[in-house]
């Protein structure tokens, strides 16, 4: 079974790095979109295979189900088309930054993986739905707090900011 | 090498399930002809084996023999893989599906997540038809399936979770066998909102008529699936027929005590007699009803099922509490 695991393992991590490398290669934003999918749908299989499929079927329910249609809601709308704006070669600059902000985080993380290894650790076991409710009720109140705080200012935000389009008008 | 018991049972499940869905479409497909016929005062198919019975068969055929055909202009890859989406999920949403006391695919923990998490493809594959068919009414059946798949999934979400509030669990298998076998011991008692709630909801998902925006035939022609020919029509068709049994499945099984019987008579055929009635009142809603309005959608949704489905979920909440 280790072997399978391994191979579901690769395969997993092979959708995700080809999901996002076609999310930000393509031109064309629907096919990004498509490429951003590919990897949230790898990164749901690596939870199931760190046995919390709570979590990975949360994943697809909110990031595949809702919130990338939402982003192709929004590129219809703006009708963005590949030969448009976002189509054009970015300069250097740009080029530049971003690769930046890829290679900071993952130079960090990457670093640490490679020279602090954790040893094998087994498969843990699953947290039934109850138990992690009452965790985040209980034992971690604060954080579960503050991630609501912050969707409470996104949504704040974004009524503002319909709000304002509405009285420019 | 021994090959673990699970995952025989999974394909011969998947095959079976693949066998139901085909020759479930085929009925279903004649069972609705012959409702609206019957609606509307004509004979309905009646010319092709026993009162056309064989109709459908023949039809499908034909699909299959059609030539694909992609439009100028349209998005292969998106094209073509909207089909697909629309249709390989269907497998899952089966799956963990309890047709019988021993007659389920997978039992899972949390197959009503699962069912809820993979049901979402359905609108990605819908956008990304009327995306992919460079079409004006392809890319508005699209728009207006996005608008009301996001906007039906919150009451659905909410009054399925009335269910597992008192239930305690999310497994289907368990919520099924929770239940009795009468009618008075069935979650439709306790919970008659969230299954008005549901129900409406679920045909709203389907996008089955009086819901039926997104492929409205005669504003939009066709709607997202305009441009489709041959069999990437037919599979379109097959998983709007397969999502029809999943919804009315999930029904059976949450509300109307899935393959529990009176007398101690559980078995597969009380679930798909619970099944067929659904789906029954599913084709009868469609032929009785005219169209919505796109406002009147939006008030429906946000007006009434929304506030309903959370004040419903609330008074669960601290009912179970007590």
């Amino acid at each position: 079974m280790e072997l399978a695991g391994k191979i579901i393992f690769w395969f997993y991590a092979v959708v995700i790095v080809a999901g996002g490398g076609l999310a930000v290669t393509s031109p064309n934003l629907v096919r990004a979109m498509l490429g951003l999918i590919a990897t949230l749908f790898g990164v749901a299989g690596m939870y199931l295979l760190m046995n919390a499929p709570l979590l990975a079927f949360m994943q697809l329910l909110i990031y595949v189900g809702a919130v990338s249609v939402l982003i192709f809601f929004a590129i219809m709308l703006s009708r963005a088309s590949a030969t448009g704006d976002e189509g054009m070669e970015p300069g250097l600059w740009p080029n530049v930054r971003a690769f930046l902000a890829f290679a900071l985080p993952m130079g960090v993380l990457g670093l640490t993986a490679f020279l602090a290894p954790p040893a094998g650790v087994l498969v843990p076991a699953e947290v039934d739905p109850a138990k992690l409710g009452q965790a985040l009720l209980g034992e971690y109140t604060l954080p579960f707090e503050l991630i609501s705080i912050v969707l409470l200012a996104a949504m704040a935000g974004a009524v503002l900011i319909a709000f304002e389009k509405r009285g420019s008008k | 090498m021994d090959v673990p018991f699970e995952l025989v049972r999974i394909v011969i499940a998947i095959l079976a399930l693949a066998a139901f869905v085909g020759v479930n479409a085929v009925i279903l497909v004649w069972v609705e002809r012959k409702a609206a016929g019957f609606i509307q005062r004509r004979p309905g198919p009646y010319e092709v084996g026993p009162q056309g019975l064989l109709q459908t068969v023949a039809d499908a055929a034909k699909l299959v023999g059609k030539q694909l055909f992609t439009p100028a202009g349209a998005d292969p890859v998106l094209f073509w893989l909207a089909p697909l989406l629309a249709f390989l999920p269907i497998f899952v949403l089966l799956l963990p599906m309890p047709f019988g006391p021993t007659a389920t695919g997978m039992e899972v923990n949390l197959g009503l997540l699962l069912i809820l998490a993979f049901a979402g493809l359905n609108v990605l594959s819908l956008c990304l038809a009327g995306w992919g068919s460079n079409n004006k009414w392809s890319l508005l059946g699209a728009a207006r399936a996005v608008s009301q798949a996001v906007a039906y999934e919150i009451p659905l979400l909410l009054s399925v979770l009335a269910i597992a509030f008192m239930s305690g669990g999310m497994d289907l298998s368990a919520i099924v066998r929770e239940q009795g076998g009468w009618p008075w011991q069935w979650n439709l008692v306790l919970q008659p909102v969230a299954f008005i709630i549901y129900f409406v909801a679920a045909i709203a998902e389907t996008n089955r008529a009086p819901f039926d925006l997104p492929e409205a035939e005669s504003e939009l022609t066709a709607g997202f699936h305009t441009e489709y020919s041959g069999m990437g029509f037919g599979l379109f068709f097959l998983a709007e027929y397969a999502e029809m049994i999943v919804v009315c499945g999930v029904a059976a099984a949450l509300f109307l005590g899935g393959w529990r019987g009176p007398f101690g008579t559980d078995g597969w055929w009380w679930f798909l007699a619970k099944l067929y009635a659904l789906l029954l009142s599913m084709i009868w809603f469609r032929w009785t009803y005219p169209r919505i309005r796109f406002d009147q959608l939006l008030v429906l949704n946000w007006k009434w099922l929304m506030p309903l489905a959370m004040i419903n979920l609330l008074v669960t909440a601290f009912i179970m509490k007590l």
